[in-house]
Formats: C-alpha cells, sequence, structure tokens
C-alpha cells in the first residue's frame, strides 16, 4: 500500500473515534457548542483528506455528514436523536468501507447504493439547504479529459475495447501513466519496477522494449531501455505523490470510454515527441500566467478590502508576492518601497498586461541565479537552526514491532540468566571462584541493563484503560434503547494504564459484564420509580490501580442478586448439595453464579445469559492471572471487581522439581515453602494432610498426580510448597525447591494446545525448557488420580 | 529549484491532518523545498519564532489555533514574518478568501490541491526577485 493511502486510513481510525465519542457525549450534554464543533472538525478533516483518493462516494457521504453537523454547529438545527443515529450508521457504514480499502485498496463495489440512502436521510433535516450545499461538489473538481496520446497504442486493443465498454457504464475514468526511465536511473538508486508495481489501484501495466536491442557486444546491462504504461484508477493526488521523483520523465493523462473509443478509432494522436512536448509547453505558459494573476488578485483584495491593514509583514508580504508575481510574468517591477497606493496601482497595470499574451516565464532555476541574493535573507540563526522538528511528536508503531521487541528483552533475558550457570560451572567444574565472582559481577550490571530495557519496552506496551472502556458508550446506549431501560453509564480512572494484552483480554469479560447488568442487574424506570429509585439507572465503570495489579469495577444500582434464589437455584440444577443450601453464607452464595453451568435469568434473552455466563468471564479472567468477585446488595445493586495483573509479559515462576524434572507455578499462587518431617504427615480418609499453625491442609502428592516416579527417600524430610487456589490452602509435595525466576510465558501450541495442565513454557538461561502448572487443572488431575 | 542545499527554500506546511501534511510536503519536498511541518496553529507559530520561513501553506479549519489566527499572528508585531503565506482549505463560501487576506494571506486555494500547481505557486512565491 503505498504511504499516503496508509497514512490516511491510520489516522482516519482516529478521526471516526473522535467523531462517534463526540456524538455519544453530545446525547448527554445536548448542544455543547464545544462538543458540536469537535465533532465537526474530526468530520472536516476526515473529509479533506478523503478528497486526495479517488473515493468520490466516501467523500459524498462525509460530505453530507459535514453539512449536517455544520448546520448544528450554526444553531440551525438541534441535534435529535434520529440524526445522531443516522450520523453513527454514516461513520459505521464508513468504517466498513475502510475495512474494505485496507485490504482491496478501493471502495466496495455496492458503496454508491449503499451510501445514497443515508445522504438523503442526512440531507433531509436541512430541507433547503440540501441543494447548494450539494452543488459544492465536495471540492472535487471534475476530471479534465485529455486527448489519448500516441503510446496508448502500446496496450492491446482488445482490452482498450473492453475497457471503454466498462467505462460507458460509469461515470469515471481512468489515468494512464508513460514511464520512461532515465537510461542512467540505476545509477541514481532508482527503482523503476519497484515504482510501478506500487502504483495503487492497478489496471494494467505493460513493459515496452526498445524497438531494437543494441548488439550484444555493445549490450549494457547498467542502462535502462525499457518504458511502462501503466493504467490506474488511483487519483491524480496519489499518482502525483508516488511518482514526485521523477516528474520529468512520466506522463499522466486522464481518459474517459470517448477519449478511449476516439483513440480506437484511429483519430490522430498526439505525436509525443512534437506535439505534447508544444502543447504542453503552452499549457504551463498559461497555467504561470493563470497563477501569478491569481496571487496579484490577491494581492488587489488584501489592499482594498474594508478594514484591512496594510502595514508591518502584511504590507512587506504584499510587495514581496506581487514582485514574485510580476516576475513570473516576465515584467519585473521593483515595490521594495512602494505605498499601499502605489501597489495597488502597480498591481492594476500588471494585471491589465497579463491578461493578453503572456510572456514565457524563465524557469525556475534562472531565476534564482539571474538576481543577486538579498542580503537581508541571510539572518542569523538560520544556518544552525536545525528546522525539521515542530512540536512534540507521537510515533505511531505497529504493534508487531513492539512485540518483537518485548520477544527480544525475553531472549535477552534467557541469555543474561545463562550467565549465573556460567558462574556455577566456574567454581564447580573449573574451581575457580575468582572468575565465578566475576562473572557474577558482569552478570549484575547487565541484569540492571536488561531490568531497566524490559521495563521501558513494558512503558511502550501500556495503554491507558480508556481504550478498554472506549466500545461502551455506544453499547450501552445502543442496548438501553433497545431494553427500554434510561441507563447513565459513567466511567472513572480512564487513565489508569495496563498492558496492551491485559486492555485487549479485558474487553470480553468486560462486555459480558456490562451486559448482564444491563439485561438482568438493571430494572425498568418503573420498576425502579416502584423501588423508591431514581428512575435513570447508574452504571459505574471504574479502574484503579493497585501495585502491580489493576482492578477494573463494573457496578450498578440496579436489583442486585437475590442470594437465596441463587441458593435454590443452584440446588435445583444440582450444583449444591442440600446441606450447602443451609449453611452457605450470603457472599459464598453469590459467588455461585461463577459456577459453570449457572445462568440468573429465567428467561435466557437475546443479549446475555446464553448458559454460557458468568463463568465463562471467571474462566478468562483467571486465564490472565487475575481473579474475579462479585458482591452485591439484594435491591441496591451489583459490583463486579476484575483484578488483573498490569502486565502478562513477564511472569514470575518458582521453580521447583519431581520426578527428577523441573517445573514452574506462578509466584503469585505460592504462599510459602515448608519442609515437614515425614512423621508428620497424617492421612484424612483417602487424603494425606499436614497441620499447619492449626490448619489441615490437603497435600497432593504432584509425582503421583503428575505420573512420574517419586524419587523421596522414605524417612526424609517431605518438602512442601503451599498454594491458595480459589482461597483453599494446598499443599503440594515436591521433590526439591529451585529460584525464582522472570520469565515470558509461551502459551501451549500446536499438538500441545490441550495439554490443560500446563499454562504455558518458558525457555531457561541454561536452555531448558520449563513447564508452568496450570494450577486448577493440576488439583483436577489429582483429585481424579486419588 | 536549485538544488544546492545553501539556497533551498524553507516551507511550513500547517495542517492538523496527517494525510494532507505529508501530501503537501512530499510534493514539495520533491520539487526540492526544504519542508517542515505544524500540525496546529500554535505549533505554527512556535515554529515561525525560530525559524525564518520562506513560504507558509496553511489549512484553515485546526484545533487550538485556526488558519485566519494563525496567519495573523504571523504578521503581528511578535513574529514579523512577511513571508508569503498560502491559505489552503476546504471552504470555499464567498468571504472566505476574503477572511485569508484581511489575515494576512498572499493566495487562498481551494482543496484538494492540484500538486502541479502547488509546486508551481511555491516556486514563484519564493524566487529571490521580491522585495
Amino acid at each position: 500500500m503505498n504511504p499516503l493511502l496508509a497514512q490516511f486510513l491510520a489516522e482516519a481510525n482516529d478521526l471516526l473515534a473522535q467523531v462517534d465519542e463526540g456524538l455519544l457525549q453530545l446525547e448527554r450534554v445536548p448542544g455543547d457548542p464545544e462538543l458540536v464543533n469537535e465533532v465537526f472538525r474530526a468530520a472536516h478533516t476526515f473529509k479533506g483528506s478523503s478528497g486526495l483518493f479517488d473515493f468520490p462516494e466516501l467523500t459524498r457521504l462525509t460530505h453530507a455528514a459535514e453539512d449536517l453537523l455544520d448546520a448544528v454547529r450554526g444553531g440551525r438545527l438541534t441535534l435529535d436523536s434520529g440524526m445522531t443515529d443516522d450520523l453513527l450508521a454514516a461513520f459505521d457504514l464508513i468504517r466498513g468501507w475502510l475495512a474494505h480499502v485496507t485490504t482491496h485498496e478501493r471502495l466496495p463495489a455496492s458503496a454508491g447504493t449503499d451510501a445514497a440512502g443515508l445522504i438523503t436521510k442526512l440531507r433531509a433535516p436541512l430541507g433547503g439547504e440540501a441543494a447548494p450545499a450539494a452543488a459544492r461538489t465536495a471540492g472535487v473538481p471534475a476530471p479534465v479529459i485529455d486527448v489519448a496520446p500516441d503510446w496508448l497504442a502500446w496496450l492491446d486493443a482488445e482490452w482498450l475495447t473492453e475497457t471503454a465498454a466498462w467505462l460507458a457504464t460509469t461515470s469515471s475514468t481512468l489515468r494512464f501513466v508513460w514511464y520512461t526511465p532515465d537510461t542512467d536511473c540505476f545509477f541514481r538508486a532508482e527503482d523503476p519496477l519497484h515504482l510501478v508495481r506500487q502504483v495503487p489501484a492497478l489496471e494494467k501495466l505493460g513493459v515496452v522494449q526498445p524497438e531494437a536491442w543494441p548488439a550484444p557486444e555493445d549490450y549494457d546491462e547498467y542502462t535502462c531501455m525499457l518504458s511502462f504504461v501503466v493504467v490506474t484508477r488511483a487519483a491524480m493526488g496519489e499518482l502525483n505523490h508516488l511518482f514526485r521523483y521523477v516528474p520529468d520523465q512520466i506522463e499522466i493523462v486522464e481518459l474517459d470510454s470517448d477519449a478511449i473509443t476516439r483513440h480506437l478509432s484511429g483519430e490522430p494522436p498526439l505525436r509525443a515527441e512534437e506535439a505534447v512536448s508544444v502543447v504542453v509547453t503552452a499549457v504551463i505558459d498559461s497555467e504561470v500566467s493563470a497563477d501569478a494573476r491569481a496571487v496579484l488578485q490577491a494581492a488587489h483584495r488584501a489592499l482594498t478590502l474594508e478594514g484591512a491593514v496594510a502595514e508591518g509583514a502584511r504590507l512587506r508580504s504584499v510587495r514581496h508576492a506581487v514582485a514574485a508575481a510580476a516576475w513570473a510574468l516576465g515584467v519585473p517591477v521593483d515595490v521594495a518601497e512602494s505605498s499601499p497606493d502605489e501597489l495597488i496601482a502597480t498591481v492594476v497595470r500588471l494585471a491589465g498586461e497579463a491578461a493578453p499574451a503572456p510572456v514565457a516565464p524563465i524557469p525556475a532555476q534562472l531565476q534564482t541565479q539571474a538576481v543577486a541574493p538579498h542580503e537581508e535573507k541571510e539572518p542569523v540563526g538560520r544556518a544552525d537552526d536545525p528546522g525539521g522538528q515542530v512540536g512534540t511528536r507521537v510515533l505511531k508503531v505497529d504493534q508487531e514491532k513492539v512485540d518483537r521487541l518485548m520477544e527480544l528483552v525475553g531472549e535477552l533475558n534467557v541469555a543474561k540468566n545463562g550467565l549465573t550457570f556460567l558462574a556455577d560451572a566456574a567454581e564447580e567444574e573449573f574451581g575457580s571462584r575468582v572468575l565465578s565472582r566475576r562473572i557474577k559481577d558482569q552478570y549484575a550490571g547487565l541484569h540492571r541493563i536488561a531490568e531497566e530495557l524490559q521495563a521501558a519496552v513494558m512503558d511502550v506496551r501500556m495503554l491507558p484503560l480508556s481504550v478498554a472502556f472506549g466500545r461502551f458508550p455506544r453499547l450501552v446506549r445502543d442496548l438501553s434503547r433497545r431494553l427500554g431501560k434510561t441507563i447513565e453509564l459513567v466511567t472513572e480512572g480512564e487513565d489508569t494504564m495496563a498492558d496492551k494484552d491485559v486492555i485487549e483480554a479485558l474487553g470480553d469479560p468486560l462486555v459480558h459484564l456490562v451486559r448482564n447488568s444491563l439485561d438482568h442487574g438493571i430494572e425498568t424506570s418503573d420498576e425502579r420509580i416502584a423501588a423508591g429509585k431514581h428512575a435513570a439507572a447508574k452504571l459505574t465503570l471504574a479502574a484503579v490501580a493497585d501495585g502491580d495489579a489493576v482492578i477494573v469495577e463494573v457496578s450498578d444500582d440496579g436489583r442486585g442478586v437475590d442470594p437465596e434464589r441463587v441458593k435454590r437455584k443452584a440446588y435445583e440444577k444440582g450444583l449444591i448439595s442440600e446441606e450447602e443450601l443451609e449453611t452457605l453464607t450470603e457472599t459464598e452464595a453469590v459467588d455461585l453464579v461463577f459456577r459453570p453451568g449457572f445462568s440468573t435469568a429465567d428467561q435466557v434473552s437475546d443479549l446475555s445469559g446464553r448458559g454460557v455466563g458468568m463463568d465463562a468471564v471467571r474462566a478468562s479472567v483467571e486465564k490472565l492471572g487475575g481473579t474475579v468477585t462479585m458482591r452485591s446488595k439484594f435491591g441496591h445493586g451489583t459490583s463486579t471487581r476484575l483484578r488483573l495483573p498490569l502486565s502478562m509479559a513477564v511472569t514470575q515462576v518458582m521453580v521447583f522439581s519431581v520426578g527428577g524434572q523441573r517445573f514452574g507455578i506462578p509466584v503469585d499462587l505460592v504462599v510459602e515453602t515448608v519442609r515437614v518431617p515425614a512423621g508428620e504427615m497424617s492421612r484424612v480418609l483417602h487424603q494425606e494432610v499436614v497441620m499447619m499453625r492449626g490448619e489441615v491442609v490437603p497435600v497432593i502428592d504432584l509425582a503421583r498426580a503428575l505420573d512420574m516416579p517419586s524419587t523421596l527417600a522414605e524417612g526424609a524430610d517431605r518438602p512442601i510448597l503451599v498454594v491458595s487456589v480459589n482461597n483453599q490452602r494446598v499443599g503440594l509435595l515436591v521433590e526439591q525447591f529451585h529460584r525464582e525466576v522472570d520469565v515470558i510465558l509461551k502459551p501451549m501450541e500446536g499438538l500441545l494446545a490441550y495439554a490443560d495442565e500446563f499454562s504455558g513454557t518458558a525457555l531457561l538461561g541454561d536452555g531448558l525448557v520449563l513447564l508452568v502448572l496450570n494450577m486448577k487443572e493440576v488439583l483436577g488431575l489429582a483429585a481424579r488420580v486419588a | 529549484m536549485t538544488s544546492d542545499t545553501a539556497t533551498r527554500a524553507r516551507v511550513l506546511v500547517v495542517d492538523d491532518a496527517a494525510t494532507v501534511r505529508l501530501y503537501h510536503s512530499s510534493l514539495l519536498t520533491g520539487a526540492g523545498f526544504e519542508v517542515s511541518e505544524a500540525a496546529n496553529g500554535l505549533e505554527a507559530v512556535e515554529a515561525a519564532l525560530v525559524t525564518d520561513f520562506d513560504l507558509f501553506v496553511v489549512d484553515v479549519n485546526m484545533p487550538k489555533m485556526n488558519g485566519y489566527a494563525c496567519v495573523e499572528a504571523l504578521r503581528s508585531e511578535n513574529v514579523g514574518s512577511a513571508a508569503p503565506v498560502v491559505m489552503i482549505s476546504t471552504e470555499d463560501r464567498p468571504g472566505d478568501a476574503d477572511r485569508a487576506y484581511l489575515a494576512g494571506a498572499n493566495l487562498y486555494l481551494v482543496k484538494p490541491v492540484n500538486g502541479d500547481r502547488l509546486v508551481r505557486v511555491a516556486t514563484m512565491l519564493t524566487a529571490e526577485v521580491a522585495a
């Protein structure tokens, strides 16, 4: 894709998001002039950029939206929800088109018909205003149809006939480019083939060979002897941009069906060498003088307009412009000291002289040499001022590049960890404690730098929570309308930062929670009023940083969860025993909604509650290494709290071995490590347990659960790793503890993707692959083995 | 334009749309100008305070400081730039051009501007003949 289009697509994304957000805010604060202005400007900027490309429907639709917004901005219209719907629909359609443009570099074929209805709708509220606004044609000038040049003969006639027939069915045109690279272009690092391949929306590409190739002995492979014929739907702006470095080697014509047909019927073409060059020069002459006259006209207006102030820098700039225009017209004047009145006289005189026969302009190169440079023009400070950068810049970087950087940091960490093994080897294998210490010192330095680098890269990956919250104003608006509920959405702490992976992964659980709230939690306005509440419900999305974690809370002031009903339901579904029905506390009862197979809504609605419910939320949050809890006060509301690690990129794992092989588990889960004398282990039913500070902790023999040989001697102390899973303490009997390491956890892929008992793998410094256990699954496994 | 660096004219392209900026600046760079960019009027004025530009190409509708206010500021005593200003806008309602001339612009063009024309006008206005 050419860089101009890529830039447009990237920018469009931001602008459309601004429009959407602004429109939604406007519904809450109708008529806020600042907001209207913001939305208008985003739409306006978008339209301006779209005009650079051959996307007429896009420009037309945006233009209609912009006119509507302009009327709102000018106070001629008041934005109502119908108009907002139409505007949102228009920008949704545009978003869809841009997705198509991203892959195909053109609008979908249906764009015209899709847009027509919306344009009519958008224009409707404008009433009489529609006509003049539409007549402005969005600043897209009608194309100038050229005469078919003789090089068109290089294209095959059959294809041209078909193309002409196709063009006749539309009002569009094609751009034909004739590109003859300089024979020594290779020595200027030009790559003609690469250049023509970059032409967007390419319809046809022809390579033209020289009429006669030189004899083999004279043949120089470093001489470019080819020409290219390129046929494209790309707009002139794009082509000018693409060929900007070789303007003298190309010729572009714009042809419609008629022009091609005339060429096919044998209309005498313009001879490239003679006629065209003459015509082109003539055209340039008249164009330059037209430009010069435009500048003179502007100067005249600037001097004579009511309220014009012609002094100081303004007057000097007008003198400058007049002198430049006069020079271009071939009638130099000296206006350096002219008063405004003298200037007006000069302009009038020049305009009169310029009108009839324009004198050939002096080429630009000569202009600078012909006149002695102005001494004044070389002020101090100019030479040492770099001039390039203006203001602060934000660099937009492809996500993949950042991911790659993160991977490299991970590899650096692995290589760094290798040094500690080397230090051990130096001491143990080569008996050099000094060398070992020096390696360790080196390691310490490298470790510090690697940590800083890692922190810096992680910082780049941080995004504000507003990215995750951004979709909700729209979602809540649409859903609440459908449900006939009035809901005010409040977001707090959008500036809280978290790793982009966390933000991305947060999306689905949040959508689920919000939908649940809207669907089940929040009552209709009538119900609310009957319950003595405010008719409008409040839904809050809040984020707050908490050490290495971020807490996101979705809360509503709806009807809350009825613990009795939940318990009864869980019992009916066989999720809890009769005994639990009696003994479960209120908090435990609320937690039941996270059990697989539980759905509180008696009626499955079309929004949420299709059997996959809160259990899916809990599962996906736990997969991220987070936790989810729900608090509810029956009749007053529900609040669901997600606690997630700020970053998923680096995980701290505790390494231990079982059956001679090393495994890891996330440090977050580890409560403590203890060595228990063999005699203190006891047994309750079939379960091994150990008493710790008066609490009975079940102990699982990992070797057995993982089906590995147990290597512990009969009477030896038992190394036990105490972990906390779902607020339950469990002891894991292992063979030996090792150190904690920071690793980049890679998910299980390929054949191992279904090995649920592992949450991922990590590469250790000595080249060993560490399997990291998924504690929940391992406990399930242990239960099955026992 | 001559390719000699010492005499290359400096242009400041001012537009809030990054796509339009890229379009204008690549056209002008290709024609041998030394191009800087600014994303709004305020940035443009700040840039003009440290660099003597030979030409400004200014959009009208921009956040923070719009094109008219930007040109007014360029012509004010504080900045005092007498370099030619070409304003480029999507608006072509009657009176828009006059507003630009009152602010101190020397030419008003309507978007999208033909690439050749922009280069021609820039070349004309930066020729070292003017007062």
